[in-house]
């Protein structure tokens, strides 16, 4: 997917997770601070799903292309 | 000088165990409060799968009693790194690499169902030229819907150090010595150009980060309890990839060094000279036969690289990060194992930190080394920076057993460079003075003229 692409879905995906996040206790010896957890939960939704549509978008483009790129979904390239 | 009985001061901040030292030996005891954990780590697959990598620290169960018994699960004896080096010392490629590596063992241990639980700069040692995590009780067993415990911690001991040495200026890797849990993402965020927000991983972990850490700081109520956060598994290896991607396409920002090239262009030196020294201080080393040593102002390596080569290791401490930089870069190239570049600041060293000031040591408390090699300083801590001969003795025969140094006279055309700027206050900086200053510390063995110059090396022993 294009860059540009991924930085609209990462910004798109990042104002819906705010909306939805809920905060787990962190059960931890360092201070993970609480402003720092509630902002990785947004950040992680939007980078996870925006990590599927990519995986989702190489296999179809594969599929199209009649390529096997299995190796690839396990490794996903660290480009972002 | 490290102690060699007692637990060792940086490790007391972990309930899961702390590291001990017993008759000079280095164990780490597990508390069985991380047995559970321990256990997983050793079953899983994923102990040997980092250790067989060269990124985690080998050890064995040791059967010797634990140091607190009440507490202990199990008694480790890991193996020892040759050096202990901090985040402040390394140049942008070694923090860099230890950011690489922290994340990768992250991605590797989410396979294995475990997680980091901390991300410190200062689990990671250089080991044998590669970064090493040396904290084996890191690992916890994945707790599902929670998101990275060690997420903040990561972006304040990598990324924004990172990327300030990327963005702003290498020299912002100092600020490990002033924060010592990393920079402080809003300090980081202040500092950056604004452009750096147009990489996506710095807008995310580093701006937005700071910013929400702000607006939400203390709104722990909004955590629920019963810790199912819904953050994915899929969350974790997105996050965990776009940290790796953004730090991977860093790269130092360029600065420009006098003394990156200073062998190459210098006219202070002939060839022939250039190779009569080297030889010199080949056969110096040989007499001295060290099992460590310590190259002062290093500068790229060149002579460091007489002692490394024969499989002796070496630091290289060197004041010019640029140089460290392209030290490492040769080291990495070469795959060299005993040369460990550092950044060091002979006349401001790097301190003790810390709680207590103990937690992370002094130079000096590191050595001291069997040999100590100061080839072309003398003349810089004598004359540009002032320090009289006498205190230049004292701290070289403190830092080391051994020690071959060079003395440049005034009449070198490197000195008379430094002296052109300013008055000549310096009378007592001759070849006779600083035989006598050093003969209050040291036993000169060896005098050896530089053919083709007029500096003179010597080999000298501690008294």
């Amino acid at each position: 997917m294009n860059t540009l692409g991924s930085r609209v879905t990462v910004v798109v995906v990042l104002v819906l997770a705010f909306s939805f996040t809920v905060i787990p206790v962190a059960d931890a010896y360092i201070d993970p601070g609480s402003g720092s957890f509630i902002i990785q939960m947004a950040i992680g939704a939007a980078l996870g799903l925006s990590l599927s549509i990519k995986l989702f978008w190489r296999r179809l483009v594969s599929l199209f292309s009649g390529r096997k790129q299995d190796q690839e979904e396990e490794n996903p390239p660290a480009d972002r | 000088m490290v102690s060699s009985e007692g637990d060792v001061a940086g490790s007391f901040r972990d309930p899961s165990g702390f590291v001990f030292r017993r008759d000079g030996v280095l164990y780490r005891q597990v508390n069985a409060v991380h047995a559970d954990d321990y256990d997983h780590l050793m079953t899983s697959g994923l102990y040997d799968d980092l250790t067989r990598s060269g990124s985690l620290v080998a050890h064995e169960e040791a059967s010797v009693e634990a140091e607190a018994p009440s507490k202990a699960h199990k008694v480790l004896r890991p193996e020892v790194v040759d050096f202990v080096s901090y985040p402040y010392e390394w140049c942008f490629g070694q923090l860099k690499d230890a950011a690489l590596v922290t994340l990768d063992i992250q991605r590797r241990a989410l396979g294995a169902g475990m997680s980091l639980r901390d991300a410190s700069a200062y689990n990671i040692q250089f080991h044998r030229g590669r970064p090493l995590l040396i904290d084996t009780l890191s690992f916890e067993k994945l707790q599902p819907g929670r998101p990275w415990i060690a997420y903040r911690q990561f972006c304040q001991h990598f990324l924004a150090p990172l990327a300030l040495m990327s963005y702003t200026d290498v020299r912002a890797g100092d600020l490990a010595r002033i924060y010592l849990d990393g920079v402080p993402l809003d300090l980081a965020a202040r500092l950056l150009p604004a452009r750096a927000r147009l990489r996506v991983p710095l807008l995310l972990h580093l701006f937005l980060h700071a910013r929400g850490e702000k607006r939400y700081a203390g709104r722990s109520e909004e955590a629920g309890s019963d810790g199912r956060g819904g953050f994915t598994l899929q969350a974790f290896k997105g996050l965990i990839e776009s940290l790796s991607g953004g730090i991977e396409k860093l790269t130092a920002h360029e600065q420009r060094s006098t003394w990156v090239g200073y062998y190459g262009e210098a006219a202070h030196y002939g060839p022939d000279s250039m190779s009569a020294k080297k030889e010199l201080v080949s056969s110096l080393i040989a007499d001295a036969d060290p099992a460590l040593v310590w190259d002062l102002g290093a500068n790229t390596g060149d002579f460091s690289r007489l002692a490394s080569d024969r499989g002796i290791k070496t630091i290289a401490f060197e004041v010019d990060r640029a140089c460290v930089e392209e030290n490492y870069r040769r080291v990495k190239a070469s795959e060299e194992k005993n040369l460990l570049p550092l950044v060091l600041d002979l006349t401001n060293p790097s301190p003790a930190i810390g709680w207590d000031n103990r937690e992370r040591m002094t130079v000096h408390q590191r050595g001291p080394a069997d040999l100590v090699m100061a080839l072309a300083l003398v003349h810089h801590l004598a004359i540009a920076n002032n320090v009289p001969l006498p205190r230049i003795a004292e701290l070289l025969s403190s830092l080391g057993r051994r020690l071959i140094i060079e003395f440049v006279p005034k009449t070198d055309e490197m000195v008379q460079r430094l002296l052109a700027t300013r008055e000549d206050i310096f009378a007592d900086y001759t070849r006779a003075v600083f035989e006598k200053d050093f003969e209050r510390h040291f036993e000169i063995e060896r005098v050896e003229e530089i053919a083709g110059s007029e500096r003179v090396l010597y080999l000298m022993r501690a008294r």
